[in-house]
């Protein structure tokens, strides 16, 4: 299940990809879910732990990856307890967020209107507990926090 | 700060290319686009130079804002634009507003944030996208896009017409919604505007606002209008704008500052374009029967002949 704070967050992480660059773990990298996220959003493809290979960029290091990736993978693998704000994430990895939440309870930190598209979803609002399941019910009520 | 600027950035593997032309310009959009690559190359450009193997090619200094001593070296500068990252939170401050009011510098925001303090134009919030590559086929070619530039879902014979605007541009559109049956509503600001079309029924409303400062709003009023398909989005730049563009008031010169208006006001004397075109045309109209005031309507505007010229500049919305 997917839980939204919307709005600014004192205790969540404010820049997902600096905390990411000092704590990732290399196995993280070669894990399917990685390599896919990857390879969806970043266009790129994982090589190793330490190699990806960037369409525009050539080969680069993991740390070079986009800011949105670097964050869905430490809301899949990191397990400090950490909620990561998600509005370094564009709307090209609101789809990943759903999945990830599909298989752990994940609690995330939104500062914008993430388009979550057009299909149906669940979403625990935290800040009015309540679920909302299309982007209609979540823009009605976000829309009043960001 | 005045005038447009156009700015390269280029490696062995990418070239950006885009223009600025406002004081505040706001890059959101999709991940991996080439947003942080961007700084990092304005950064290493600043910091080395022609070292550093990046051309930055613009006609004012580009520099990164970023880190605790940001306010210093707002207070030392000037004639510059700043680019800013998106882990740079101080852009959501009510201190980060005030310094970039009267400030003589252009700023390039990386947020997807809304920064209700600051007001920046719905023109103005671009993602980046990849137009392929640069002619020896080994540069990507990086170019700015309009975010919402297709947000107006027009043509529209609106029920009702909800104003951000409390004074002159509400009494205006009021005055004609009165004579053909369209109720019309003030938000009273354009923070209200959300919550109201929020609350609106089946009918097909028009929000009016000015499109000049109305960027923070921009998300959700996008979001809420897609989500309800029964509102519609018009943003001019103002109403006064609407005035001086309709034809209304003559003079050449007005054409002329209309085409470019970026040439002729400054960052420092207007925080956003709305106000230039307000003070524009309390000038231009002081001594006439138009004498315009942006607190109470002179009821010239709504005689029929000057109420049609204004109308007819409306594109997509039908009055009658």
């Amino acid at each position: 299940m997917l839980n939204v704070y919307l709005g600014e967050m004192e205790q969540a992480v404010y820049h997902p990809p600096t905390y990411f660059d000092n704590r990732y773990e290399d196995e993280w990298i070669t894990e399917e879910l990685s390599v896919e996220m990857i390879r969806d959003v970043d266009h790129s493809e994982v090589i190793s732990p330490h190699l990806i290979e960037s369409p525009v960029l050539g080969p680069i290091s993991v740390r070079e990856i986009s800011g949105g990736v670097k964050t869905l993978i430490l809301m899949a693998f990191d397990s400090s307890g950490r909620i990561f704000n998600a509005s370094v994430c564009g709307d090209n990895c609101a789809k990943w967020i759903l999945k990830i939440a599909e298989e752990k309870e994940l609690t995330i930190n939104l500062r914008h209107l993430m388009n979550f598209g057009s299909g149906d979803f669940e979403i625990r609002i935290l800040n009015t507990d309540e679920v909302v399941h299309n982007m209609g019910e979540f823009v009605s009520i976000a829309g009043n926090y960001v | 700060m005045k005038g447009k600027y156009k700015i390269t950035v280029k490696n062995n593997r990418l070239q950006y290319e885009f223009e600025i032309k406002r004081n505040i310009t706001v890059i959101r959009g999709d991940s991996a686009t080439g947003k942080t690559t961007l700084i990092n190359m304005l950064r290493q450009a600043e910091n080395l130079g022609s070292s550093s193997g990046i051309d930055v090619i613009c006609s004012a200094p580009c520099r990164i804002l970023e880190g605790a001593s940001w306010q210093l070296i707002l207070e030392n500068s000037s004639g510059t634009i700043f680019f800013t990252d998106e882990e740079n939170a101080f852009i959501n401050t009510k201190e980060f507003a005030e310094a970039v009011r009267n400030s003589d510098n252009y700023y390039v925001l990386i947020t997807r944030e809304s920064l209700y303090n600051l007001p920046y134009s719905v023109e103005e919030i671009y993602g980046l996208h990849c137009s392929g590559k640069y002619h020896d086929t080994k540069r990507a070619y990086q170019q700015m896009y309009q975010i919402y530039s297709g947000y107006h879902e027009l043509p529209v014979m609106p029920e009702k017409i909800v104003t951000e605007d409390t004074n002159s541009g509400f009494e205006f559109f009021k005055a004609v919604g009165e004579e053909n049956g369209i109720s019309c509503e003030s938000a009273g600001g354009k923070s209200n505007i959300f919550r109201l079309i929020e609350q609106t029924g089946k009918e097909s409303v028009c929000v009016i606002a000015d499109g000049a400062a109305i960027g923070p709003e921009m998300d959700r009023l996008y979001q809420c209008a897609l989500s309800k398909g029964n509102i519609y989005l018009y943003f001019p730049e103002s109403f006064e704008w609407l005035i001086l563009s309709s034809g209304l008031i003559q003079g050449k010169e007005i054409r002329t500052i209309l085409a470019h208006p970026e040439n002729f006001l400054d960052s420092r004397e207007y925080f956003s374009w709305e106000r230039f075109f307000t003070a524009l045309l309390v000038e231009y109209t002081k001594d006439s029967h138009l004498r315009y005031s942006k607190a109470k309507l002179n009821q010239a505007y709504l005689h029929e002949r000057n109420r049609k010229f204004i109308l007819e500049s409306i594109q997509g919305i039908t009055f009658q």
